[in-house]
């Protein structure tokens, strides 16, 4: 089937098997090879990216849902100007090792910061990042780094445009 | 839970490979283009055990486009390992159920699944093995003539004698049940074949591992070079497996004549890829009334499955951790390795130790449990100090922590005071529970529960290992007067990029970017032994500690020639009255100059293994945790809420990441007692992935209370010991011993399932009727 969606701004038009699944479509077709599998069934939250402003597991999307739809992956999101500022945090609480995982990550933070006011209590960001399964660090520098973002005024309008409907 | 204290790293504290990490741009293997790429499969055994009667395929399908590889096609069937048993494709036995006969490749994933339904194998169905001691007295042979793939037996002192003159005897069998990695990024190698030269890219921790088990594969026939692509994480699991998988990869580029992926899907990987040998400890203990342990026998059986990888090592490590962390004078172990039909058992972080921790520390518990004494009592009543022998006589002659970490984490948490308090708190519901009124607790009410472990972890290879591999590294001077590494150590998430460059920028006394690595590609960089065994800190550091000593003995020597002056070296310059050089400077001078060092073990490092006598480690890195749990006693949900530890490590190089490193490993072994479960269903695992084998994620991490005690080990970078795997090695025991305190009861299994508390309860509440 045609589809035509916008990936990171910009216009895709693609001809694809209505059940090709958005994770293929992205690494394959667009090469934006970011976005990871690390299980196929939507449970471990590698593949995260934003679709129409919400955060989906890209590996249980089919084609057939994506006509129109706007999505960002962890490319289009890196490019952003305040992205510079979280890269930064990220690296300095030591959140990362194999970094496999990380793209995901980064998408559920953002999605998180996205959804929920601030200030931040330490189980409302587990639960919010408990989508996005990591066998390296045990969640603390990660969850970490999320609690140092509640403070950075500058983050919810610099990323406002990824979640634009 | 408290809130967090977000901090900044100093700038060395940073990982090197963070940034691209966090913007996804880092290319795993499974993101590499190559043009002109198929893409491999494998055909499996559904039988744990049978004959081969025939492979046939369909004449009717067009296989002109598919290219298949049977054991017929393969110049020396068998992975070099340790016993090279096990072959690349089974010929004509199977020995477990997923065993890999047949080899695809096709252009396109469709087409090779179409084709994989045009191939029939015939099986003569076997009797199968499934269970470790049916094995030992089975006629049905799996290895050699006795079924096991190593016996080893360590005995110190009188244990006769002990048993005669102790108050009592105690004993326990525990059980420990498979445990899989589940790195986030599954097992992936790509083979690119060119005439006689094939290339092997892939996920994997032992670069050196794979190319030998591919050189013999092939008997020397074809080049061979193996690259480490960034490897999403590894545990262990890929340690021996990549061997394999290369191996089919490459077997089928060189047939196809192009490159070929083989990529597992997590479902493949879960099902056939190495676990963490389950284990049966039989433990008995002599002890005096105050707790004394005066002679121990300890029996310890492995599930290897059904090739012996490397489990004769694994085993070893069990053995040699048995005893844990205490002094005990006379000792009997015997260990033994045992085959059965289910997929081979691997490396694993902690190798061997974690059984053997989780069993000592159940039978001092049990002890403990028996006297009516404080664990905590018994715990200190037998640590070892420094000074004592261990099971093989080893003279523990520094760097000896067991009692420095204990204490610490019984200070810290103020043990003695909360178990009190939580054996208070736990008093109604405990008596409601036996009644079976359940429902009249408050909603929300748990069961709190404090417990903990001592453990220890022998940093490098056993024995006599390291002198066998004789790592070897070389450094090089850029002619930008830079460093440059070249090492086959690997990075796989645990910071060794990091960690090694820092060593050599300390040693040099230069900034961390003036140190580069060579990428790791086998033509590039020296066999320095594998990154495993917690020992590439310790045994590359020094390594790199010595190279640094000749760096600035050359470049100084080239310096004095030109300038026809003498000068000392300090903090990174060349110092003379008259003029400064810093050392990127001078080293300008000595472009292209190389220095290359191989490891041995300091000389008075001495032991036997074939008695098992002697130094079994050059030294042991030290940890101790209490945990602090909540039991649901409505769903007997558990859940460990705060977690403390402390770790001598001799030396952290990277605080940040050290500190990093015991939160991950403290989780997978918090893990390993709760969550992860794997039955065997005539021999199959009964899991697909993350949603019937659990893990956990961020609402089951506990507040971490991590401390880091520096006790020097003499002979390692800056005083460096191991500890990759150390922070797995005692978490399960530490939360078992937290269920013991709460419900007075023995618990010698893991994982520990709400389902078998609830059963506690029902036992209870029945023999009160």
């Amino acid at each position: 089937m045609k589809i035509q969606l916008t990936v990171n701004g910009q216009i895709v038009s693609l001809d694809v098997s209505p059940k090709k699944r958005l994770l293929d479509i992205l690494r394959d077709d667009l090469n934006l090879t970011g976005t990871k599998e690390g299980c196929g069934k939507g449970e471990c939250g590698s593949c995260t990216v934003f679709m129409d402003g919400r955060r989906v597991n890209s590996c249980l999307v089919p084609a057939l849902q994506l006509s129109g739809s706007k999505i960002w992956t962890i490319e289009g999101v890196e490019a952003l100007s305040i992205f510079q500022e979280i890269a930064e945090i990220y690296v300095n609480q030591g959140a990362v090792q194999c970094g496999f995982c990380f793209p995901g990550v980064v998408m559920s933070t953002l999605a998180f910061i996205h959804e929920e006011s601030a200030p931040y209590s330490t189980d409302q960001i587990a639960h919010g990042m408990a989508g996005n399964i990591c066998r390296c660090t045990g969640y603390t520098k990660i969850l970490e780094v999320v609690k140092v973002l509640e403070s950075n005024k500058k983050l919810q309008t610099g990323i406002e445009e990824i979640f634009k409907r | 839970m408290s809130d967090f204290k977000p901090h900044k790293l100093a700038t060395l504290e940073r990982r090197v490979d963070a940034a691209p990490k966090v913007r996804g741009k880092v290319r795993y293997i499974r993101d590499l283009k190559i043009p002109g790429m198929w893409f491999g499969k494998t055909i499996r055994s559904p039988h744990a055990h049978a004959h081969i009667l025939g492979i046939h395929l369909d004449p009717g399908f067009d296989w002109s486009r598919v290219v298949a590889v049977t054991a017929q096609d393969i110049p020396a069937n068998y992975v070099a390992m340790l016993e090279n048993d096990m072959p690349f494709l089974a010929e004509k036995t199977v020995k477990y159920r997923g065993e890999a006969i047949v080899l695809l490749a096709a252009e396109n994933p469709d087409l090779l699944n179409e084709a994989a339904q045009h191939i029939r194998i015939d099986y003569e169905p076997l009797p199968a093995i499934f269970d470790i001691f049916a094995s030992q007295v089975s006629f049905t042979k799996i290895f050699g003539d006795t079924n096991l793939f190593k016996e080893i037996a360590i005995s110190r002192g009188n244990v006769e004698k002990a048993r005669q003159h102790s108050d009592l005897t105690v004993e326990i069998e525990t059980k420990t049940g498979f445990q899989e990695h589940l790195y986030l990024e599954p097992q992936g190698v790509i083979a690119v074949p060119e005439g006689d030269h094939v290339t092997i890219q892939g996920s994997l921790q032992c670069p050196y591992y794979v190319k030998k088990a591919i050189d013999t594969m092939f008997a020397g026939e074809k080049r061979i070079t193996v690259i480490q692509a960034p490897t999403g994480g590894a545990f262990g699991g890929k340690e021996d497996y990549p061997s394999l998988l290369a191996g089919h990869a490459a077997l089928l580029a060189v047939k196809a004549g192009k490159p070929v992926g083989m990529f597992y899907d997590r479902e493949e990987d879960v099902q056939v890829t190495t676990k963490r040998h389950p284990s049966c400890h039989q433990d008995i203990a002599y002890v005096n009334k105050d707790g004394r342990i005066t002679g121990a026998e300890l029996t310890i059986y492995l599930d290897g499955g059904a090739y012996c990888t490397l489990s004769p090592v694994v085993l070893a490590r069990s053995a040699l951790t048995a005893l844990g962390c205490y002094y005990v004078p006379n000792i009997r172990i015997l260990a033994k390795a045992v085959a059965t039909h289910t997929v081979p058992s691997g490396a694993f972080r902690g190798f061997g130790g974690p059984q053997a921790i989780f069993a000592i520390e159940m039978l001092i518990e049990k002890i403990a449990h028996t006297l009516n004494l404080p664990p905590d009592q018994v715990r200190k009543r037998n640590l070892i100090r420094k000074g004592q022998r261990t099971a093989t006589g080893q003279l523990l002659k520094y760097s000896v922590s067991a009692r420095e970490t204990f204490q610490d984490v019984l200070k810290r948490t103020g043990y003695r005071a909360k178990y009190q308090k939580y054996q208070k708190h736990n008093e109604d519901i405990l008596k409601n529970l036996r009644k079976g009124s359940v429902s009249s607790l408050n909603p929300g009410e748990k069961l709190k529960g404090i417990g903990m472990s001592v453990s220890q972890h022998g940093a490098g290879f056993t024995g006599t290992g390291e002198n066998k591999i004789q790592g070897k590294i070389r450094v090089e001077i850029q002619p930008d007067g830079r460093v440059k590494i070249f090492s086959a150590a690997t990075e796989m998430g645990q910071g060794e990029e990091t960690t090694i460059r820092t060593i050599m920028a300390k040693a040099l006394g230069i900034e961390r970017e003036a140190v580069i690595l060579s990428d790791i590609n086998t033509d590039l960089v020296p066999d320095s032994g594998p990154t495993v065994a917690s020992r590439t800190t310790m045994i590359i550091g020094s390594l790199l500690i010595e190279a640094a000593k000749e760096l600035v003995k050359k470049v100084k020597r080239d310096l004095s020639t030109k300038q026809n002056l003498s000068f000392t070296y300090r903090n990174g310059f060349f110092h003379n009255p008259s003029e400064k050089h810093s050392f990127k400077d001078a080293a300008k001078l000595s472009a292209g100059w190389s220095v290359e060092k191989q490891y041995r073990h300091p000389p008075i490092i001495q032991f036997d293994d074939i008695h098992w006598k002697g130094d079994a480690y050059p030294v042991f890195s030290w940890a101790a945790a209490v945990t602090e749990i909540e039991v649901d006693p409505v769903t007997f949900d558990v859940r460990v809420f705060r977690y403390t530890t402390s770790h001598d490590i001799g030396k952290a190089i990277n605080r940040d990441q050290v500190v990093a490193q015991i939160q991950g490993g403290s989780l997978q072994g918090i893990g390993y007692a709760l969550y992860e479960k794997i039955r065997l269903q005539e021999g199959h695992y009964d899991i697909t992935g993350f949603t019937d084998y659990i893990i956990p994620t961020a609402t089951e991490m506990p507040e971490f209370e991590v401390n880091i005690i520096e006790n020097s080990y003499p002979y390692g970078p800056f005083g460096a010991k191991g500890l990759g795997e150390l922070p797995l090695v005692g978490a399960a025991p530490a939360v078992v011993s937290a269920l013991w305190m709460i419900f007075q009861e023995e618990f010698n299994e893991i994982p520990v399932l709400p389902e078998h508390l609830a059963k506690i309860f029902e036992k209870k509440t029945k023999k009160k009727v």
